[in-house]
This record gives C-alpha cells, structure tokens and sequence, in this order.
C-alpha cells in the first residue's frame, strides 16, 4: 500500500522547466531510493513534498489525505522529516535538548520537566537500539553519532517518511553498517524512507524500490532486485555514459616527495617516496590519519616530527611556501574548506596563484587572470556560463573542476586530492577519474585520500592503507581489492594474525 | 533561481539591478534632495555653497576617512571600536609634535605612526592572540582615551597650547596659517560660487586608494576572501593572521590622516568629549554602504556616499531648526530606515512575484 503518492508534479523556476509531470511514490515500510545526477530534480521534488516551495501543478498524497498547498508546518505534522545533508543539530545543547527543542516536556509552573525527558529520550534510544548518552553534549558526538540523533530526533516526532539526504556522506563503514542496522528495524516497524545517495553499492544493500530521475523528467522506476547497478547509471546518466576502464599503468620518473619517520596530530612515523608521474592512493577508515597526513604535507598541520623533502627540499613553515615548491591540495569538505561563498567563479579560481605571485605583481591584471581562467576552463571541461557568476550557481561536480582549476594554475607539479569526488554526481566523478590519470600522464604527481575503494581501483598505481595514523599495508594496482582493503582498514589482518 | 533575460527585459532589469547595486548612491540623492527642499522652505536657494558644506564637514572628511579603514576591517569579519579612541590620541600626539617642531611633515609623521601603533596594538591581540576584536577593541577604547585624558592633565599648557585640558595647535607657530587657515580652512576656488574645501580632497585621495586596493590588488581580494571563508582562504595559502593584523593598521592610518584634518580643520582636540561615538558613526556610514556586517562582501565606494549621506542629515536638521540633540535619532532612524528596505524589499518583491505566477498558473 502506498503511503505516498505524488502524481504529475510539475515545476517551472523562471523560464526553466526544473521537474515535468513528474509521478513518484512510496509504499509502507519501503526504502525508496530517489536516484539522479545534482541538478536532476531531486532536491526540488522534495522541497515540494516538505512544502517548502510549491508545485505548479500536481497532487501530493499523504496516508489518504491530499495536500493541495501544503506548508512545511503541515507536513511535518502529518508525519515527513527531512534529515538534511548539512546536520541540523544544535552543537552546544545537549543531546535531550536536541530531541525536546520546541517541544519541551513541561512540568510544574511551565518549567522544562528534565527527568521526564531525560526518561523518554532513554526509553527512545532502547527502543531504537541506538547507545547514546542523552546527557552529553552534541558537539561531542562524531558525525555518525549526530546523523543518529536527527533520525531519533524525526521519529520522535512520530514521524512516518523520513527523507535521509545523502546521509552516508560524511560517515565510516561501522557508522554505516551501525546505521543501516537501525533502518531495517524501523522499516520492520513500517516506517518509511526517501534514500538519497550517490553511492551505488548502498543503495544495492539496503533499498527496495528506485526511482531515476534526469534532467527534471522521470526516467525508470522499479524493484532494487530486478535491477543493476550498471543500468541504474545509464539511467541516470543518459546515453552518454560509458563505464571504461581508463586505468593506464605510466613509466615513473625520480621522486618527488619523500618522507621519512614523518608524525604529526593523527599520523605517527611515515615513511614514504612518490616519484614523478605517480599516482597513490591513501584508504583506511574515518579518522585512520590520511587527511591529517595530506593536510602536513601541504603545511596547513604542523608536523611534531620527522622530514619531509619535496623535489629533494626538505620542507617546513607556512602553506604559501609549499604552494612556491610545487604543491597544492584540493581540501576535503569543498563547501567548508574551498568555496569562497561571496566570490565569483573566477575569483575563486585565481585567489591561490595570487598568493604566489602578490609579491612580484600586486595589482590584478584582468586580462591575464582571464586567459588562464580560460585556458583551465577549457582543460577541466568546466560547465559554466559568465565567470563573474557566483561559485555557489554551479553545480558540485563544476566547483570541483574549478577548483581542481585553481590548483593547476599556481603550476604545482605535486597534487594532493582530499577526497576529490565528495558530493559530485557520477557523470562528474567519471571526468574526475580521467583528469588525475591526465595529470599524472603529463607529469604531475598524484596522491589522493578517498574512502572508496572503486575509486583506488579506477585510478591508483598503488594504494597506501592506514590504520590508526600508520601505515599498515601496500598494495599494488592489480593486487586492489574491496576485501583485501577492508581488512587491513579495520586492522582485521593483524587479528587474524 | 536565475535564468537568462530576454531581449525586451534586459533593459529595465539592468537598471534594476543598478539601482539595487549602488542604493547608496539613490539614497544619497534623497537625502539631497530634501536638504534642498528644507532650504527652499528658508526662503533661501540652494547652490554649490550648501554642497561645499557638506563636501567640507566634520561628518564627511573625519568620519568618512576613519570609515575606509572601518570598511576593510567590517568586510574581514571584525570590527574596531576603538577608532574614535586612538583619533583623540592620535590627534593629540600630532597637535604635541606640531607645537614643539612647528613642523607639517613632522606632524603629519606622527599622526600616521601613532594611529598605525594604535591599530598594530590590536590587530596582534586580535591576529597573534586570537582574541575577540570586540572585546580587543573595547579594551583599547577605554584605555586610548582615558590615557591621552591623563596625560592632557600633566603636561604644560605652554606646549598643549591650552589651558583647559585640550590641546590646541599653537597660532604663535609660524606654520599655524599654512595649515589652519590655507590648508583645513582653505578651499579651491573653481570661480564663482564654486568650490570645494581642500580637506575633503585628502578623504576622496583616501577612498580613491582604498576602492583601488580593494578592487585592483591582490591583497584586497584576500581581504574578502578572509571574511567570506576563513578556512577556505587559509587554505587557498592566504596568510589570514597577516591579513587580520592588517586591516587593523591601515584603520591605524585612516584614523592618523583623520586627526590631521581634525587638527587642521577644527584646530584642536578635547580627549574628554571629542571623538566621542565616531566608531558608531564609522560603522554606520559602512552598514549604510551596504557591506554585510557579517564580512565578505561589500563596496568601498558606498562608504563616501554613506559618509555624505550623514552630513547631510546634521545639515538638514539645522536648517530646519531642529535641537542638535535629535541629530543621533535621525541618523538612526536613516540607517534603520535604509537597511529596512534593504531586508524587507526582497521579500516582498518575491511574495508579489508568487502571487504573480500563481494567477498567470490559473489563467
């Protein structure tokens, strides 16, 4: 039976038709994964549902009641939550805090009564097999922990369809697992979910029903298991798509960077040479000490030991002399950590290289910054329209290719790529994969940390595995297998001796 | 969302958007505009002379070159409380080193070393310390005045060049009349009624400076780049410390080049009541620019009209016989009025472009 049903949605922003006729539906106690590129209509279409804009036309059908304009007061109260991709959690309120937050359980003379929240937060955490101390503050919960409580947050609201935005993003495969455990049970219980994700093998794991979207049209709907994930992407892709192998092995040159007995906050003792042309990639868990590692050997952390020599010159101080040696690192978490929000495009892109060059140049020269612009545009494919439009009007994949932009243009020679495809659609991801190898083919040298291990397998001439700040195991390209990786990430290997 | 304009819409959206990209300017020429009518209802007519006014006044020149400087500052993310603090100091320690040398150059050394010393004191305690820029700031404020208050009391009348704790430029010097009465009395004359009083060419100088630092160079981009996305900016190889201490010392120096034309236009200083809530005006004058108090974005040209724009309030209030106590109600109300439309006027033009479509929809 279908708790939800949404028939021929449509919506026009201006002169661009953004969703037609679009139909959707879920039923009781189904996962319902909303597939499609950014910019497909996804977000739009769940705007409409959560009544945070209107639809042109179309109806909206919640648990046999129609909704012919709704607000987002109603449908929150007919029982839809939105658990948002950015954490909508209070960081300094404690965790019943979160939970009772407008909704406080009131005692005598209108006061908060504590204990019976504290009692009810509890009894909600048993009944959800979530282990979390509802006295602890939020902004000591991990990222995993905190995504928990927004969910535990919605069903306290008795709410019915949650939507989970890409709620694995920013996760480690135990959160996951530990968060998927908790989704099945409350399927079983008849709750039901919008799952929006861009990561294939989850949607295969937990799922039932798919629905694609593109270009604001639907696509294909359907059961999970008569499906593939090869066909979920051409759905979502078009006819475009071809998953090639691009994966070329390349003549490596002398060494670039070399460190040895390296330490700093979250990585211990690493010894390691990449030479020219070299593409490497980092992998363990969340918080194995990769970033951290990557983030020393651009000098945004200060090393507490150990050398590291980049073109055979031993390295410390400041990020801009890094940057003067030839390194440069695309940041992960693109929204907090690269985008420049109130500037534009171009902007953006030119604001490294100006750091190198302010010295000699001071003033801006228009011309010039527009031709490099240009140059990069044309080599990252970078889909935009004026370079004087605000960064935050391009979609995910295009700021990744503009800032990938801005690190070629400072003529670093020495790429760290923190987690280079978060929040990048596939189509993206796929150019992505084929700009490093590009890169490396010229003779740049490459290091990227990424969790995903298809994405080790599709780029990496080795991949470095860490556990807990150290380097537990290499691998070869060809020897690069999930099972093998996971092992080592979780330090599995060492148990089993 | 945005889409791209049709040839019939270009036109008028353009100017739309002009409008709402220099509203300083529109709000300035309203101002204008009912100065002239407050004249006109003297009797009298208005002309260049009521404009060479306000180009001339305190508000504009004092205020306005202390508001560049406050702009930069603003558009970091931070703010600076104690301008109106060091400018007492500041033109106090100038008024000193003028009596003793009767020297320009000397004085004019002075101001721009004391006032870069005052913005260096807090830009290390905000960038090197990384303290609170308000709380920083409130501290130099009370320490800034009070310390030249005390010393006013100390020193001999002889050199302050006046009795009656202020210091006062010395008129036995023989450089008085140069820089009292030709430079911060002095105007231009254009002929005619024409012209425009010497001062306010060292604050539009300054402005012309900064628009151009924070447009044309490299280090003005990082400025924005700071206030919009720290992290970001750090990590793009900006030295955010450097660039946070920096702002505080060119507000230094604005405020060192406003206490020479304090000193030359009104020939002295009074640490106990002068300069007193300039840091209000200054942050006022940026708001009503229109650069984001929260940082990151804003227009350095805005700050002359917003400057102006003040003037030309107090002149309005005189002209029409108004106490000088109401002058801080309608400079409040102005920029409440103006950042107001600013909020509201979105909105409502949105709600109007809804209804819009909704009946072009059942249409």
């Amino acid at each position: 039976m279908a708790i939800l049903k949404m028939t021929h949605i449509s919506k026009a922003f201006g002169g661009s038709q953004a969703l037609s006729d679009i139909s959707f539906s879920v039923g009781e106690g189904e996962i319902h994964a909303l597939l499609g590129e950014n910019g497909a209509g996804k977000s739009t279409l769940m705007n409409i549902l959560t009544g945070v804009i209107p639809a042109d036309s179309g109806t909206i059908e919640f648990m046999g009641k129609t909704y012919p304009n709704p607000t987002i007061r109603q449908m929150e109260k007919a029982g839809i939550a939105f658990v948002h991709q950015e954490l909508n959690v209070i960081n300094d309120l404690s965790v019943v805090d979160n939970i009772f937050l407008c909704r406080e359980i009131r005692g005598k003379f209108g006061l908060i009564d504590k204990k019976k929240q504290f009692a009810e937060a509890e009894k909600l955490f048993r009944e959800l097999g979530v282990n979390m101390d509802p006295g602890k503050m939020v902004s000591e919960l991990k990222t995993g922990e905190k995504q928990l409580l927004e969910i535990c947050r919605a069903l306290y609201m008795n709410a019915k369809l949650l939507i989970l935005d890409e709620p694995t993003t920013a996760l480690s495969n135990d959160e996951i697992a530990h968060m998927f455990g908790i989704l099945r049970q409350l399927k079983a219980k008849g709750t039901s979910f919008i799952f929006i994700s861009h990561k294939m093998p989850e949607i295969f794991e937990i799922a039932d029903r798919y629905t694609v979207l593109r270009n604001g049209t639907f696509i294909s709907s359907g059961d999970i298991k008569d499906t593939n994930a090869h066909a979920i992407t051409s759905d979502m892709v078009g006819a475009q798509y071809v998953d090639q192998e691009v994966y070329k092995p390349r003549e490596l040159g002398e060494p670039v960077v070399t460190l040895k007995d390296f330490s700093g906050p979250g990585f211990r003792n690493v010894d390691l040479t990449v030479r020219k042309g070299e593409i490497v990639a980092f992998t363990g868990l969340a918080g194995c000490g990769a970033s951290e590692l990557m983030q020393a050997m651009f000098g945004a952390l200060t090393p507490e030991g150990g050398s590291i020599r980049v073109h055979g010159k031993e390295m410390h101080g400041s990020i801009v002399s890094f940057m003067k040696n030839g390194v440069a690192m695309l940041a992960a978490n693109r929204k907090e950590n690269s985008v420049v929000p109130d500037m534009s495009i171009l902007e953006n892109f030119y604001l490294a290289e100006q750091q190198i060059s302010k010295g000699r140049k001071p003033f801006i020269s228009k011309r010039a910054e527009k031709q490099r612009y240009d140059t990069q545009k044309e080599n990252m494919r970078i889909k935009a329209g004026s370079m004087h439009d605000n960064i935050t009007s391009l979609s995910g994949g295009n700021q990744q290719k503009v800032f990938l932009g801005r690190w070629l243009n400072i003529g670093a020679d020495l790429l760290l790529f923190d987690n280079p495809t978060q929040g990048v659609d596939v189509g993206a991801k796929e150019e992505i994969y084929r700009l490093i190898l590009g890169f490396a083919e010229s003779g740049k040298t490459v290091i990227i940390n990424t969790l995903e291990i298809p994405e080790v397998q599709k780029v990496a001439d080795r991949c470095i595995v860490f556990y807990e700040g150290r380097i537990v195991k290499e691998f070869a390209h060809s020897e690069v297998n999930e099972h093998d990786v996971m092992l080592y990430s979780t330090n599995a290997a060492e148990l089993n001796g | 969302m945005e889409q791209k304009n049709n040839a019939k819409g270009f036109s008028l959206k353009s100017v739309g958007h002009a409008i709402g990209q220099y509203s300083y300017i529109v709000v300035f020429l309203i101002i204008l505009a009912g100065y002239a009518l407050t004249i006109g209802m003297n009797g009298n007519t208005f002309n260049f002379r009521h404009i060479a006014n306000i180009l001339g006044s305190q508000q504009t020149v004092i205020i306005g070159t202390i508001a560049l400087g406050m702009a930069f500052v603003i558009i970091t993310g931070q703010i600076d409380l104690s301008v109106g603090s060091s400018l007492v100091l500041t033109t106090g320690a100038c008024i000193l080193v003028f009596n003793v040398t009767n020297s320009i150059f000397l004085m004019v050394v002075a101001a721009l070393v004391v006032g870069a010393l005052c913005g260096l004191i807090n830009g290390l305690l905000v960038g090197l310390c990384k303290m609170p820029p308000f709380v920083v700031t409130l501290g130099t404020m009370l320490i800034y005045r009070s310390l030249t208050l005390s010393v006013v009391r100390e020193i001999d009348p002889a050199i302050t060049g006046s009795s009656s704790s202020q210091f006062a430029m010395l008129s036995s010097n023989s450089s008085y009349e140069l820089a009292r009465m030709k430079f911060g009395a002095g105007k231009l004359k254009l002929g005619g009624n024409f012209s425009i009083p010497w001062i306010f060419f060292v604050f539009l100088a300054m402005a012309i400076l900064f628009i151009v630092i924070s447009r044309n160079t490299k280090y003005g981009k990082s400025i924005y780049a700071v206030g919009s996305n720290e992290k970001s900016a750090r990590l793009a190889g900006i030295n955010v410390t450097w660039v946070k201490i920096s702002v505080f010392v060119l507000t230094g120096v604005c405020v060192g080049v406003a206490s020479v034309l304090q000193a030359c236009k009104i020939s002295n200083v009074t640490p106990a009541s002068s300069g007193q809530s300039y840091e209000m005006y200054a942050i006022a004058s940026v708001v009503l620019a229109g650069v984001n108090m929260a940082g990151g974005r804003g227009n350095l040209l805005g700050v002359i009209f917003g400057a102006m724009s003040y003037a030309t309030i107090n002149f309005i209030i005189t002209s029409v016989g108004l106490s000088v106590d109401l002058q801080n109600a309608f400079q409040g109300l102005v920029l409440i009025l103006v950042i107001l439309v600013q909020t509201v006027g979105p909105t409502i033009k949105e709600s109007f472009r809804a209804a819009r479509r909704k009946r072009s929809v059942k249409a």
